[in-house]
C-alpha cells in the first residue's frame, strides 16, 4: 500500500489540529451559600458548582446535620468564549442547588462537598454560617465565595447561570399555538411596597435553533421607575424543563422596577422578532409575551417626617469632610454619601446645612450603581464645596436620612455625626498680594475674615430711665411762657403811649417834649461831628441848645443877647457853672458858623459841653 | 442667680416705684436673662420698668430686641418704633428696626402713598429740641425788646440786634413746632400685633374681609367705630381692623 504522506507530516497535522481545537479548562469545584447570616425562619440556598468535570465524575453533596434539605435541583450549562485569534474556551458547568432550612441557632457549619473522578477526590471548603432566631429576610447583596475561583470572572457579569436560576423559579405556561418558541415575562415578586424593587425578566423559551433576535419591544412600565439590570448582547441559553419538556431559555432583558405609586399596576406584554434556523432554512417569527400585574402596597403608617416614596431599601448615610482644619480662603470638600440597596438614582440625600460663616456652594451629584444578584444597589454622592468666610470653629450639624426597610417592614433613620471645622487665619495673609493687580486683590478679598453686619444688634447695657414724656407743648408752662413776653411787650408799649398822651396835655409835659426834641437834635448833631460842613454842625448844636433852654426856662430865648440870656438863666436859678457852659457853647456856635472851630477836637468839646448843659437839669 | 438676688429682685419688682439704683438692678438682671437666652424673664424685667415709669428709649430698645429674638415680630416692631419716637435714634435701633421690617410678612405693593410734607418734616426733626429752641428764642427776643425800651439812646443798639436774631430763630422754630403739634394731634400710627388679622370692608363682625395683614405691619389709624378702627396701609389700602389687634406707637 502506498503511503500518502510522511510520518512527520501526520505529526504536524496532529499539532495543528490540537492547536485549533477548543481548549478545555481544568476541573473547578466549589460550593457557596447565598448568605452568611440566616434566620431560623429563613431558607438558605447552597450551590455546589462543578466546572469541566468528566461525565464519570461523582458528586457527593454535603449533608449538614443542623439543616433540613427542603429541595435539591441540578442544572447544566455550556459556555463558549471566543477570544481574538485564540482557541475557543468551552466550559461545562453543573450546578447542584440545595434549599436548606436551619434547625437551630448559633454558629453552624455546612460540611464540604466531595467530587470523585478518575481516582482523584476533590473537596470544597466548609461554609460557616450564623443562624439567628426569627426571620432576617431575603439574602443580602453579597454572597460568600471564600477563596474559591469564579469560573466567570473573565466574563461579563450577567453570565453567571446561578443568578438566573435564582430569580426565575416560576414555571412558565406553554402557549398552545407556539409551544416550540414563546416569549415569557416574569417578575421575581408581584407584591411589593412603593419604592421597593421587583425585577422583570424577559426570556425566550425555544426548542428550535435560534439565529438571532432582531427586535425587542419592552412593555410599557407606567407607574414604575426602571433601571436596566441585564441586556445581553449575545444569546446564551440554558436548559430548563417545562412540564417535562426540555427547553433552551434565553434571557433577553432584565430590568429592576421601582413602583412610584400604590395600587394594582399592570405591565403590558413585551414583543420580539426572532429569526430561527440557519442560512436559507431560517425564517422570522413574531412573539408576544404574557402581561403582568403587580400589587403595590403603600408604605405603612408611622413614617418619619420628610420621608419620600423613594426612600425605600437599606441605606447608610455618611458624611466625609476633608479637611476639617483649614486656613481662611481654602476650600473644604464635604461629601454626603448615601449607600445601600434601593433606587439609588431616585433617592435624595439630605441637604447639607452649615453655619452662616461657611458658604456652601451647590453640590455635584455622582451615582455609582453596582447591581448584585439583580438587586440595584450602589451609592449616591453629593459633593459640596464649602468656603469659610471667617476664622473660628464651626460645626456642620448631623444629617438624617429616614427610610423604610421592606425586609424588616419597619422605618429606620440613618444619621451622621456632627463635624467640627476649624478655620484659622492664613499664614501668608494678604502680605504677598500686589497692590495693583486685580486678580490678586480678588484673591486677597477671598481670604478676608468676613464679619457680616447682618443679624440682631446687641442690647444696650446703659440706660437712662425716664417716664413717658408729655410733649413740651402740652406742659403747663408752655402757653404762659409763649404768651407772657408778647403781652409784656404790648403792655409796656401801651403804657408808654398812655404816658405820652397824658404828658402832652400839661405844661410840664410840653416842656419835657421840647427838651426831648432838643436832645434828639443834639444826637443828630453828634452824627455831623466827623462829617458834613462845620456850619451845619454848629447850627444844629445851637438849635438844640436853644430849644432845650427855651423848654427849661419857659421863655423864648431866640433873639436874646447873651447877657439877657444869662440874666434869664440866673433868674431861673440855673447854676452859674451850667450857665457859663451854655454861653460858651452858644459863643462857640457863633464862631463856628462863621468859619472857626473846624477842628474835630473843637467840635467834640462843644458837643460835650452841650450835653453837659442838658444833663442833670431838673425835669 | 443666688437666692439673695432673687429675693431682692422679687422685692424690687413688687414695689410701685423704683429708685434709680433699683431700676438699674432690674435692668441689669433683665440683660443677664437675655444673655442666657431666657427671653421671657428678660422681657418681664423690661416691661416692669416701663410699667413703673422707668422706661425710656433704652429700655424700649432692649424690650424690642428681646421680642425680636423671641420671634414676636409685632411687639418687637412696636417697642422699637416707640423707642424711635421717644428719641432713641441710634444705629443699633435702626439696624434692629430694619431687621424687623425685613422679617415682616406683608409686602405692600402698588404705588406707595407718599406722606405729606409736614409729616415727613416732623419725622425728620426732634420735636422736644425744637420746642425748647422756640421757647428760649421767643422769650429771649421779647426780653431784649423790653430791655431796649429801658436803655438810653445810643447805647441800646446791641439789644435790638440780639432781639432780632432771637426772633429770627423763633419764627421757623415756632413753625416747626406747630407742625409737630399738628402731626401729633392728627396722625396716629400703629403696629399690627397678631400673627394674622382680617381687614374688613365695614366695622362689622360678618363683613367681607378682602385682605389680611400680619404682625409687625405699620399702619395709620384714621378713625374708630366701636371695637374697630379704620386703618390705612402705606399704599393707601384701607379697611377696618379690630382695635385690639393694633397698638398705637
Amino acid at each position: 500500500m502506498r503511503r500518502t504522506g510522511s510520518g512527520w507530516t501526520a505529526l504536524l497535522a496532529g499539532f495543528v489540529l490540537l492547536a485549533t481545537s477548543p481548549a478545555w479548562a481544568e476541573i473547578d469545584f466549589y460550593q457557596k451559600a447565598d448568605r452568611t447570616e440566616v434566620g431560623t425562619e429563613d431558607t438558605l440556598r447552597l450551590s455546589v458548582v462543578v466546572v469541566d468535570a468528566p461525565p464519570s465524575a461523582q458528586v457527593q453533596l454535603p449533608a449538614p446535620k443542623d439543616f433540613e434539605v427542603l429541595s435539591s435541583s441540578k442544572s447544566n450549562q455550556r459556555s463558549i468564549q471566543l477570544t481574538g485569534g485564540g482557541p475557543a474556551v468551552i466550559q461545562d458547568i453543573t450546578t447542584h442547588t440545595l434549599i436548606l432550612h436551619p434547625l437551630k441557632t448559633g454558629k453552624l457549619t455546612i460540611p464540604p462537598a466531595v467530587l470523585t473522578t478518575a481516582g482523584r477526590t476533590y473537596r470544597t471548603e466548609a461554609i460557616e454560617l450564623t443562624v439567628k432566631a426569627g426571620r432576617l429576610g431575603p439574602p443580602p447583596g453579597q454572597a460568600t465565595h471564600p477563596g474559591l475561583p469564579d469560573p466567570f470572572r473573565n466574563l461579563p457579569p450577567p453570565m453567571d447561570p446561578f443568578e438566573e436560576m435564582e430569580q426565575d423559579n416560576d414555571v412558565p405556561v406553554i402557549p398552545r399555538g407556539d409551544s416550540d418558541l414563546f416569549l415569557r415575562a416574569s417578575l421575581d415578586r408581584d407584591e411589593v411596597f412603593v419604592g421597593e424593587q421587583t425585577t422583570l425578566s424577559l426570556y425566550i423559551y425555544s426548542r428550535v435553533d435560534l439565529s438571532s433576535v432582531d427586535a425587542v419591544t419592552m412593555p410599557k412600565l407606567e407607574g414604575f421607575w426602571s433601571e436596566d439590570v441585564e441586556s445581553p448582547t449575545q444569546l446564551s441559553g440554558e436548559q430548563r424543563i417545562v412540564n417535562g419538556i426540555p427547553y433552551r431559555a434565553y434571557l433577553l432583558r432584565r430590568r429592576a422596577l421601582f413602583p412610584v405609586k400604590a395600587g394594582a399596576l399592570t405591565i403590558t406584554p413585551a414583543e420580539a422578532d426572532i429569526t430561527t434556523g440557519f442560512l436559507f432554512a431560517g425564517h422570522r417569527v413574531h412573539r408576544v409575551s404574557n402581561g403582568l400585574k403587580v400589587k403595590v402596597k403603600p408604605l405603612p403608617p408611622g413614617a418619619p417626617p420628610g420621608i419620600a416614596n423613594a426612600n425605600v431599601g437599606q441605606w447608610q448615610l455618611t458624611m466625609d469632610v476633608s479637611p476639617t482644619s483649614v486656613e481662611l480662603g481654602q476650600p473644604i470638600t464635604v461629601r454626603v454619601i448615601l449607600e445601600g440597596t434601593g433606587n439609588v438614582k431616585n433617592v435624595t440625600p439630605p441637604k447639607l446645612t452649615a453655619p452662616a460663616a461657611l458658604k456652601v456652594y451647590d453640590p455635584t451629584t455622582t451615582d455609582k450603581l453596582t447591581p448584585n444578584k439583580n438587586k440595584i444597589q450602589g451609592r449616591r454622592v453629593m459633593e459640596y464645596l464649602v468656603m469659610a468666610q471667617r476664622t473660628g470653629t464651626f460645626t456642620l450639624p448631623a444629617l438624617e436620612f429616614p427610610y423604610f426597610d421592606p425586609r424588616r417592614r419597619a422605618y429606620d433613620v440613618s444619621r451622621t455625626d456632627p463635624v467640627t471645622i476649624t478655620v484659622e487665619a492664613g499664614a501668608g495673609g494678604t502680605a504677598s498680594t500686589g497692590p495693583s493687580s486685580t486678580p490678586l486683590q480678588d484673591a486677597a478679598s477671598e481670604q478676608k475674615n468676613v464679619l457680616s453686619a447682618h443679624g440682631l444688634r446687641p442690647l444696650r447695657y446703659q440706660a437712662r430711665f425716664v417716664a413717658p414724656s408729655t410733649p413740651l407743648w402740652e406742659q403747663a408752662f408752655f402757653l404762659p411762657a409763649v404768651l407772657a413776653p408778647l403781652g409784656l411787650l404790648f403792655g409796656v408799649m401801651l403804657l408808654g403811649q398812655v404816658r405820652g398822651r397824658l404828658s402832652a396835655q400839661t405844661e410840664a409835659g410840653r416842656t419835657k417834649q421840647q427838651a426831648r426834641a432838643a436832645r434828639k437834635r443834639l444826637a443828630a448833631a453828634e452824627k455831623l461831628v466827623g462829617e458834613g460842613s462845620t456850619s451845619a454842625f454848629y447850627a444844629e448844636v445851637e438849635k438844640a441848645l436853644l430849644g432845650f433852654l427855651e423848654a427849661r426856662l419857659h421863655v423864648p430865648v431866640v433873639g436874646l443877647t447873651r447877657e439877657a440870656l444869662a440874666e434869664k438863666m440866673t433868674a431861673a436859678g440855673v447854676a452859674p457853672e451850667r450857665c457859663s457852659k451854655a454861653l460858651f457853647v452858644l459863643e462857640a456856635c457863633d464862631m463856628g458858623r462863621f468859619g472857626g472851630g473846624a477842628e474835630l477836637s473843637e467840635r467834640n468839646r462843644v458837643l460835650d459841653e452841650a450835653e453837659a448843659v442838658m444833663e442833670g437839669w431838673e425835669k | 442667680m443666688s437666692a439673695l438676688t432673687a429675693i431682692l429682685a422679687a422685692t424690687l419688682l413688687g414695689q410701685s416705684y423704683y429708685t434709680p439704683e433699683e431700676a438699674q438692678e432690674v435692668f441689669s438682671q433683665a440683660n443677664e436673662a437675655y444673655a442666657r437666652e431666657d427671653y421671657a424673664t428678660a422681657r418681664e424685667g423690661y416691661e416692669k420698668l416701663i410699667a413703673h415709669g422707668q422706661g425710656g428709649p433704652d429700655v424700649l430698645y432692649n424690650l424690642g430686641t428681646t421680642y425680636l429674638a423671641q420671634g414676636e415680630l409685632g411687639r418687637a416692631t412696636l417697642a422699637l418704633e416707640r423707642a424711635w419716637k421717644q428719641g432713641g435714634r441710634a444705629p443699633d435701633l435702626e439696624a434692629n428696626l430694619a431687621l424687623a421690617r425685613a422679617q415682616q410678612k406683608d409686602k405692600v405693593e402698588g404705588s406707595v402713598v407718599e406722606e405729606d410734607f409736614l409729616t415727613r418734616v416732623v419725622k425728620a426733626t426732634p420735636g422736644e429740641l425744637i420746642g425748647w429752641v422756640f421757647v428760649g428764642s421767643w422769650v429771649a427776643g421779647f426780653g431784649l425788646l423790653l430791655l431796649f425800651r429801658f436803655l438810653k439812646p445810643g447805647r441800646r443798639s446791641w439789644a435790638v440786634v440780639l432781639a432780632a436774631l432771637a426772633l429770627i430763630v423763633a419764627v421757623p422754630a415756632g413753625a416747626l413746632l406747630s407742625a409737630h403739634v399738628w402731626v401729633a394731634r392728627t396722625v396716629r400710627e400703629a403696629v399690627v400685633l397678631p400673627k394674622v388679622m382680617d381687614v374688613r370692608e365695614f366695622p362689622k363682625e360678618g363683613a367681607k374681609a378682602p385682605f389680611q395683614i400680619h404682625e409687625g405691619l405699620k399702619v395709620r389709624v384714621l378713625e374708630e367705630a366701636g371695637r374697630y378702627v379704620r386703618i390705612r396701609l402705606p399704599n393707601g389700602l384701607e379697611g377696618w381692623a379690630e382695635r385690639e389687634g393694633v397698638a398705637e406707637i
